[in-house]
């Protein structure tokens, strides 16, 4: 599937800022599953001065400063994508989940792509007990890991009501586990969470999900939304498999990636430090219009 | 020998029997100061000696003027469970721990392999990333790290050293080496304990350290100073010792070695990043910061790329070290070399970077995030402890750090054994080590007890690591000799390295000529200049409202010789509007002699003389570092001498006496302020505190006793609040008059409680601030005192009425405003709003 895609960020502040410092997370990087033929970030008004650069992660990212007061701005990301079938192997041909486990450690390598980064507690996703316990339903001795995977998958669409309403950024996971409640961040980190404690590596996905209308219904613009959810490290072999905990689904061709961290702290899309005395308002519009 | 010396020799022996009578190891624990035949170690020989040649009680007298000579330098540390988040004053052990400089040079060898081992491992870690590739270092003990700061891999330091200041906590096992038990490298405390450890021994027994040859502290100190200058790599740089702030556990040693540094203490908020480059606010403008020694955990160093809710971090900062434009000392992510998980690595590493074997040997630890050490550790799991094998990964059981398996209960141990097989990446096994013991002054007796030692290295001006001298000795009362026990009650005390020969006295103060002249040391930050601003104005307040309680209560007391009610009244009204007593209805007159004492001590208000010192020390609390020890004394007297009984029956007698007393300890702070603090920003913003403060205050008392109706008895009250009596009298054979006393207290510019005096000094401060006389325009806090004082000037004090000196109070206040708006950092702008997404 090809996607040209438009992601608007629009702040307005109460009293001009006088000084600002961003660092963003809006472009898609290529990757084995998905090309990205075109992408560009339009800024208003124009940055003091603006750098590029690749993190730890492999994700682009682009640092801006403003020293001159303003009091809105705009962030317009547009790019073309065009993402492949995703080749999902067989689950239950899969190594079992204590096998990748085990593999997990012997990894002599840091680079972007390795599991060692998905092994630990990080910022928004601490280990927590009970989150453990509930996957570890699932990873009964010897499951194939994707098998498995796909049952926590599907356990925690089934379990958890889409509400955002429930949560904020800052909702610590627990909060949300208790109250069976959140949005795709939420039950990302919370799968992330239940799979890092069983000592599996998982790492956080931030994206765009193409929503299709209802029957009948026109496409509405602005109405697709960015999107998160896991990719679990599943062996040497296969390496990483996206799943969709908010869908109960293998993350496919409707999933468009932005950035990969170790939870949502990693790839904000965009976050900020400003000189402010006053508060602020910010809107999000995002279109993801398929190709052909 | 002659019979004289022998007989001494004797007699010195008998004291020193007497001394160590009762002194009994531990079993099977190795001892500072007695071998295993029960004789003194013959290191501690001249310690003893020294002892000995005073009377228990002497000793118990000089122990506690260590403690005084601690309490009175304003040593503390914050406990964090103290429900009023207290300072605690620092408890002494006493008795040093003493080791001579033989055995010290091996240990120091061991120290700096190590430094220069851990520092490699940063070198490669942030930079090649070989260790990893090479199969020395698994990928997960890199990664599991959260003190590997990912946005710094890749990243150069200028100057190569990522570690300038490293710091192990070392004890002593059964066979009677060395271990090292723990390193600390993110930012590690405690040297300049040391340093408070050695004066207030020093002070305590003055002779003794001198005799016995004692290693000094000061050069080394003076090697890190260079090492620091080093980084920054161009001369006259701005050094910050960079702070979390007052709040911190360790802020005193913050502030001490700013102090003693001759370093500029800085908090996130005195910082700013524009483009690439890291400036500090000061009055003067943005200076560049060219160097951090940081004291702040490097996850909360900068919001924008690490913690975003950090408060205390500098937005941009990792962008500024990208760029090359600062050095932080330690860099950030230096503190990935204090997992336990590396401990186990050392061994080979030490071979592989350095090709040698480890000088030091260190606690034996398993990584169980392999298969075999786990294995190993699920099998010996009653002989070991277990500990987190990086910071703060696993809450609950570990919380503590480290557990002993023979200690698990079975329930613990289901658990310990379910985490090892999930997540046994999280953990490591460490041998229990059984520490040596030193012994403490108890019940007016020497008893043995457990401890660890901090030891201090430091990169030198030539990039070469250099160790103290001593260390920082924690011995625990408990006496479980498991290194790890270490934790509650615990007290310290200072290590002596003893040398045969005569050890050179060097201090801080440079030699010889190698110094240039310099006049001007560095800017003000905007911050410092604030709290020393604020600081004069709650001086001067609390000063004026003592001056009030003397006067009220000279009156209350004396009403049966004829204290007419009206000035009685006011002075009480005075001291509700000004928030010393609780208001807004006054006290019953029945109850006036009861307000004196209410207005000194109460803390439930906001203005008693109480609330108002102890404003006044907490503002210069969070910039120790710029005042004598003496001055400093002088505050904490001042707040000491308040608090007290609140409304007891007995303190109404002596709020006269107290407030008599607590104006002495403010004149004492101003004396010291005035004639040991440079004539530099800093001092002019203290001053311009007070003075404003004073006048706002005498142009109320005015308001209030010099009405165009005043009677000599409210006239007389005013030459008392004003402290012009004298003069007064001097001038005038008369009783109080109005013209004369509005003069001499109002528009005199010689009499220095008058406010037109105040008014020219702010004026004179205001010119001599900088951007002052050089950009041509005066600034409007310049303008506005120009115009008070030519009011003054040319003021008639016939005509000059209640409605004049309010607006010259409403004149004072803007001023104040004014300097607050130009020089002072904006607080409300600076919050940090996370997350715009």
């Amino acid at each position: 599937m090809r996607y040209d895609i438009r992601h608007v960020t629009a702040y307005t502040y109460g009293a001009p800022v006088p000084q600002a410092r961003c660092v963003m997370h809006l472009l898609p990087t290529a990757r084995a599953s998905q090309t990205v033929s075109r992408s560009a970030v339009t800024i208003r008004p124009e940055p003091t001065w603006r750098r590029e650069r690749t993190d730890a992660f492999g994700n682009d990212v682009i640092d801006v400063g403003f020293e001159t007061p303003h009091d809105r701005l705009q962030i317009i990301a547009t790019s073309s994508v065009e993402i492949a079938s995703p080749d999902l192997p067989n689950p239950a041909s899969t190594p079992t989940w204590e096998a990748v486990r085990a593999a997990t450690l012997e990894t002599m390598d840091l680079g972007r792509d390795s599991p060692v980064h998905g092994l630990f507690p990080s910022r928004h996703v601490p280990l927590v007990g009970s989150i453990t316990s509930e996957a570890a339903a699932m990873f009964v001795a010897n499951r194939p890991i994707l098998e498995a995977a796909l049952a926590l998958t599907k356990k925690i669409k089934a379990s958890y009501l889409y509400d955002p309403k429930a949560t904020e950024i800052s909702t610590p996971i627990v909060e949300a586990h208790r109250l069976r409640r959140g949005v795709c961040q939420d039950f990302a980190h919370i799968m992330i969470a239940g799979l890092r404690g069983l000592g599996l590596s998982a790492m956080y996905v931030s994206g765009y999900l193409r929503t299709i209308p209802a029957k009948g219904k026109e496409r509405l613009e602005g109405a697709d939304a960015s999107h998160a959810w896991v990719s679990l490290w599943c062996g040497p072999q296969i390496g990483w498999v996206g799943l969709d905990p908010t869908n109960g689904i293998p993350a496919g061709t409707d999933h468009v990636v932005i950035a990969i961290g170790r939870d949502y702290a990693d790839v904000a899309p965009v976050s900020g430090v400003i000189l402010s005395s006053g508060k602020h308002d910010m809107s999000v519009a995002v279109d993801v219009l398929p190709i052909e | 020998m002659s019979s004289a010396a022998l007989s001494g020799t004797r007699r010195s022996n008998r004291r020193i029997s007497r001394l160590i009578d009762g002194y009994r190891p531990l079993e099977g624990v190795y001892d500072e100061l007695m071998d295993e035949t029960g004789n003194p170690r013959e290191h501690w020989g001249p310690v003893l000696d020294g002892l000995a040649e005073f009377s228990p009680a002497e000793i118990q007298r000089r122990f506690e003027t260590a403690d005084r000579h601690l309490k009175d330098s304003g040593v503390f540390y914050r406990v964090f469970d103290d429900p009023d988040g207290g300072e605690r004053s620092w408890p002494l052990a006493h008795v040093p721990m003493v080791i001579p400089d033989t055995e010290w040079a091996e240990l120091s060898q061991g120290l700096i392999q190590r430094a220069n081992l851990l520092d490699m491992i940063l070198d490669d870690v942030y930079g090649e990333g070989r260790l990893v590739q090479e199969g020395f270092l698994p990928a997960a003990v890199v990664a599991g790290n959260p003190e590997y700061v990912r946005a710094l891999a890749d990243v150069k330091v200028k100057d190569g050293r990522r570690l300038s200041f490293y710091s192990a906590d070392i004890g002593r096992g059964p066979d009677g080496r060395w271990w090292v038990l723990q390193d600390r490298a993110q930012a590690p405390s405690g040297a300049g304990y040391a340093l408070e450890n050695r004066i207030a021994l020093n002070r305590a027994f003055p002779d003794l350290r001198r005799t016995l040859n004692v290693e000094r502290l000061a050069p080394f100190f003076q090697a890190y100073r260079a090492g620091l200058a080093r980084l920054a790599g161009r001369p006259n740089a701005r050094i910050g010792v960079w702070t979390p702030g007052a709040l911190n556990e360790t802020y005193f040693e913050h502030a001490y070695l700013a102090r003693y540094l001759g370093l500029l203490l800085v908090e996130g908020a005195d910082l700013v990043v524009d483009g690439d480059t890291v400036y500090v606010r000061t009055v003067e403008g943005l200076k560049r910061a060219d160097v951090l020694l940081r004291r702040i955990d490097a996850d909360f160093a900068d919001p924008l790329e690490l913690n975003a809710n950090s408060y205390l971090g500098v937005p941009g900062l990792v962008q500024a070290i990208r760029a090359g434009n600062v050095s932080i000392a330690n860099s950030l992510g230096s503190g990935f070399v204090e997992a336990r998980a590396l401990i186990a690595f050392l061994p080979s590493l030490a071979k592989h970077l350095l090709g040698e074997e480890l000088k030091l040997p260190q606690v034996a630890t398993w990584w169980c995030g392999q298969k075999s050490e786990r294995a190993y550790v699920q099998s010996r799991l009653d002989e070991l402890a277990l500990a987190p094998a990086f910071p703060l990964t696993q809450p609950g059981l570990f919380a503590e750090g480290h557990v002993f398996g023979s200690d698990l209960d079975l329930a613990d141990k289901a658990n310990v054994l379910q985490t090892l097989e999930r997540r046994g990446v999280d953990l490591v096994g460490q041998e229990v080590v059984h520490l040596s013991t030193t012994p403490v002054w108890k019940d007016g007796k020497l008893s043995p007890h457990p401890f660890t030692m901090r030891v201090f290295v430091a990169s030198d001006g030539d990039g070469n690591y250099t160790v103290m001298p001593g260390g920082f000795c924690r011995v625990t009362d408990k006496e479980d000799a498991r290194a790890v026990a270490m934790g509650q009650g615990v007290r310290s005390t200072d290590v002596w390295v003893i040398s045969d020969s005569p050890v050179e006295p060097v201090s801080l103060i440079p030699q010889r000529d190698q110094t240039p002249v310099r006049r001007i040391t560095g800017a003000l930050p905007s911050r410092a200049a604030d709290n020393l601003f604020w600081l004069g104005r709650y001086l001067e307040r609390c000063e004026a409202t003592l001056r009030i309680v003397r006067a009220l209560d000279q009156r209350t007391t004396e009403a049966a010789s004829g204290t007419s009610a009206v000035p009685v009244r006011r002075l009480v009204e005075m001291l509700v509007a000004w928030g010393a007593i609780p208001g807004p209805q006054l006290p019953s007159p029945a109850a006036f002699s009861a307000v004196p004492a209410q207005a000194l001590t109460r803390f439930d208000v906001p203005g008693s003389a109480l609330v108002l010192a102890q404003e006044a020390r907490r503002t210069a609390s969070v910039i120790r570092e710029r005042f004598s020890r003496d001055a400093w004394r002088a505050l904490e007297d001042l707040a000491a001498r308040l608090q007290g009984e609140g409304e007891d029956e007995r303190a109404r007698g002596d709020a006269f006496e107290r407030a008599e007393r607590a104006l002495r300890d403010v004149a004492a702070f101003s004396g010291l302020a005035s004639e040991n603090m440079n004539r530099m920003a800093g001092w002019l913003f203290l001053d311009m505190g007070r003075r404003i403060e004073r006048a706002v205050a005498t142009c109320r008392f005015c308001r209030a006793f010099a009405d165009t109706n005043a009677t000599p008895e409210m006239l007389d009250l005013l030459l008392d609040l004003a402290d012009s009596q004298i003069t007064y009298r001097a001038r005038y054979i008369l009783g109080a008059a109005r013209a004369p006393v509005v003069d001499l207290v109002a528009l005199d510019p010689a009499n220095p409680r008058s406010v037109a005096f105040q008014v020219e000094r702010i004026l004179d401060h205001l010119r001599a601030l900088p951007g002052g006389p050089t950009d041509g325009i005066k600034s409007k806090a310049e303008k506005a005192a120009l115009r008070l004082a030519a009011d003054f000037a040319v003021a008639d004090p016939t005509a000059f009425d209640r409605s004049r000196f309010m607006v010259a109070e409403q004149a004072l206040m803007a001023i104040s405003d004014e300097i607050g708006a130009r020089f002072f950092v904006r607080r409300k702008a600076d919050m940090v709003e996370e997350g715009l997404a």
